[in-house]
């Protein structure tokens, strides 16, 4: 396994807020994110899987000649609690598994949106410029942590600019409020989903343009959301 | 009736549900964990709803994540199915609290019947034999010894909490059972939070016979006969018929109707199972009672007619059963094959993967309850079982035939599965005389079970 920080530790001094910070976050990737990456290298039989949440970057990787032998049905990709409560759940797990196999042209909604058939061929058909945990991507897409109720926080309007983890909206799953948070630095962009809206879980809330890209640059210097338009080059800029 | 069911499970039973809607004319969502999004129930659902990750505690077994998701579909009842939350109590009276219906015993009735021990000794009152056991829990080493000297070794230790076998041991000697206590009760504390035990006679070679009853709120209800599960590998039931050949055809009838009679007068409500244990002299013992709809009911459906499961939904919504017990006629012969993803070449280990081929069997009197479709990727995360296969005939010889054909029909391309162990159950004289006995797979070794079949 691999972790490192991506932006340059140089950049700016580190302060005991931001090194306790970061042994939360190992702890959380450790935690969380690291069996779930594990169990779905085991159950896809790739080599290597690499996501990125936050500012993190990880990589799990199966050791040479390893098998997938000896596994229990009843195995669990997690060890943490169950996530009845509003703890950090995270969102880069699931991009973690989108990013390995993205979701099959199937539509969901919870109000009855036709599915796709069975075949094996739907399997590959990916929308797109949908994929997640991109490394390509200029976008990252915040997801609901949970099934409830979405409410965005009123102080997050598009052009806001937003550091990974920061708290951009709620999700209440029987008044128990859990949190949308931002994938990755950068600005907000378009809104997903209304406010008031029964979400489901992993459903896509909030358009991240990320630092840097040009799409949050340019939504970052005006005050509106990201131009459609340029987000459109994007895609069609993206890997072929 | 309801206006609309949170189906809150997967596989093979959510789709089962699913079918039972419809033909209720009920809407129904069916929720489902990431893990699932592919399955058939969550494709041919009208409406689906996304409620975890793969892993369960986080989605299947989350009362909240299922209670927020059927509220927000707008639905007015919650089907647990079997597994996962379907006999929490707790859940079932969160459930209420949301002023959802649970469907399955009302949260006091499941509460009553929640302990195996006291509803033992509820029932055992109401008339029913029980296995000779401690008086209660055990309180501590001195108090387990005592009782196991005068129930008679060997003992079988069984924690109160729990099911499908998990926990229990069989100790020989009252040296075994110091240590033996010791272990079970930190066994039973890891797995299900409590760690009361208590002992009952072991049975050597026994057989494992269920009543099937159902039961309105007005205290109206009827039996549907019973059902053998002795076959069985490592307490996991992998073949169920009915009728039981354990017991003459006056016995059987004779057990349904005090089972029937004992539930109603403790006052069960729903569809319920009353398990017993028949020994080699044909005595019989009540074990436990499951509140909840099982995997096996298919078998009793071939042979009443019934709908178990919207008969279930119908009674959880109020609704007066509308049968006698003259109403119900049994017919014919009905066996059930649990298809599991199962390598029986190594040890049976659970097996996931990509389904690249399914063809199903077909005729008369032949049923598959499955989720299975080819391009399928079977998850790694929850239990194996992939479907049932049911058969009916006039007979027993007749079912038997027809099984032998449909198993060989069935194909499951891209997984290992238990087909075998099914194939070689009939074709052995045990099954085929009717002398199976719940360890009998485990003492001959499932493996070397199929290998002699292979052989002959």
């Amino acid at each position: 396994m691999a972790s490192s920080r991506q932006d340059d530790p140089g950049a700016a001094p580190r302060t005991t807020e931001s090194r306790a910070a970061d042994h939360a976050a190992i702890d959380r990737l450790a935690e969380e994110l690291v069996p779930a990456l594990a169990a779905k290298l085991g159950a896809t039989g790739l080599g290597e899987i690499e996501v990125r949440e936050g500012g993190w970057r990880l990589r799990v990787r199966r050791p040479a000649g390893g098998e997938n032998y000896g596994r229990r049905a009843g195995d669990r990709p997690s060890r943490s609690q169950p996530g009845h409560a509003g703890h950090g759940h995270a969102p880069g797990a699931l991009e973690g598994h989108r990013a390995v196999r993205p979701p099959a042209g199937v539509a969901h909604s919870t109000n009855g949106a036709s599915h796709a058939a069975p075949d094996a061929a739907a399997r590959s058909a990916e929308p797109p410029g949908r994929r997640r945990g991109d490394p390509d991507s200029h976008r990252a897409l915040a997801t609901s942590p949970a099934v409830g109720i979405y409410q965005p926080r009123p102080d997050m309007a598009p052009g806001t600019r937003v550091r990974a983890g920061d708290r951009i909206g709620i999700v209440d799953m029987l008044g128990v409020p859990q949190d949308v948070v931002a994938p990755a630095d950068g600005v907000i962009g378009a809104s997903l989903a209304e406010s008031g809206e029964a979400v489901e879980y992993g459903q896509e809330l909030v358009v991240v343009e990320l630092t840097g890209s040009p799409a949050a640059t340019a939504s970052g210097s005006a005050s509106g959301g990201a131009p459609d338009a340029e987000r459109g080059v994007d895609e069609r800029a993206g890997p072929a | 009736m309801f206006a609309k069911i949170l189906i809150a499970n997967r596989g093979e039973i959510a789709l089962r549900i699913l079918r039972a809607c419809r033909t209720l004319g009920v809407e129904a969502v069916v929720a489902y964990s990431e893990a699932d999004r592919e399955s058939l129930p969550v494709q041919l659902a009208d409406e689906a709803i996304c409620i975890g990750p793969a892993d369960a505690r986080r989605s299947y077994l989350s009362a909240p994540a299922v209670i927020s998701a059927a509220l927000v579909t707008g639905c007015d009842a919650v089907h647990p199915g079997y597994g996962f939350l379907s006999e929490d109590d707790s859940f079932a009276e969160v459930v209420r609290a949301h002023e959802l219906t649970f469907i399955g015993p009302p949260p006091p009735v499941l509460e009553r019947f929640g302990n195996k021990e006291s509803t033992r000794r509820l029932l055992g009152a109401q008339g029913l034999p029980t296995i000779p056991g401690s008086d209660g829990m055990l309180r501590d080493d001195l108090h387990a010894l005592e009782e196991a000297e005068r129930i008679g070794y060997p003992v079988l230790i069984k924690p109160s909490a729990g099911g499908g076998g998990k926990g229990m041991r069989m100790v020989r000697s009252p040296r075994e059972l110091e240590s033996a206590v010791k272990v079970a009760r930190s066994e039973a504390k890891a797995a299900f939070g409590d760690d009361s035990l208590y002992l009952e006679r072991w049975l050597e070679d026994n057989r494992h016979v269920e009543v099937q009853v159902a039961v309105d709120r007005y205290g109206r209800g009827v039996h549907l006969g019973e059902r053998d599960c002795t076959t069985q590998r490592r307490h996991q039931k992998i073949l169920e018929e009915s009728p039981t050949m354990a017991l003459s055809d006056a016995a059987r009838n004779e057990l349904c109707e005090r089972a029937l009679r004992a539930v109603i007068a403790a006052g069960y409500e729903n569809v319920g199972t009353l398990e017993f244990l028949v020994d080699a002299d044909g005595n019989v013992y009540f074990i436990e009672i499951n509140c909840r709809i099982q995997v096996e009911h298919p078998v009793t459906e071939m042979r009443t007619g019934l709908d178990l499961v919207a008969l279930q939904i119908r009674i959880a919504a109020g609704e007066p059963i509308g049968l006698t017990q003259s109403d119900i006629e049994f017919r014919g012969h009905a066996i059930e094959f649990r298809i599991n993803a199962e390598d029986p070449a190594h040890e049976f280990r659970p097996s996931a993967g990509l389904v690249e081929r399914y063809l199903v069997p077909g005729g008369p009197g032949v049923r598959m309850d499955s989720h299975l479709y080819a391009g399928y990727e079977v998850p790694p995360f929850y239990d194996s079982l992939l479907g049932k296969l049911i058969v009916w005939g006039e007979d027993r010889e007749t079912a038997i035939a027809r099984a032998k054909g449909a198993l060989d029909e069935l194909l499951v391309d891209g997984l290992a599965t238990n087909v075998s162990i099914h194939q070689a159950l009939l074709t052995s004289e045990a099954f085929l005389e009717g002398r199976m006995t719940t360890n009998l797979l485990d003492r001959v070794g499932s493996a070397a079970f199929v290998a002699a079949a292979a052989r002959a």
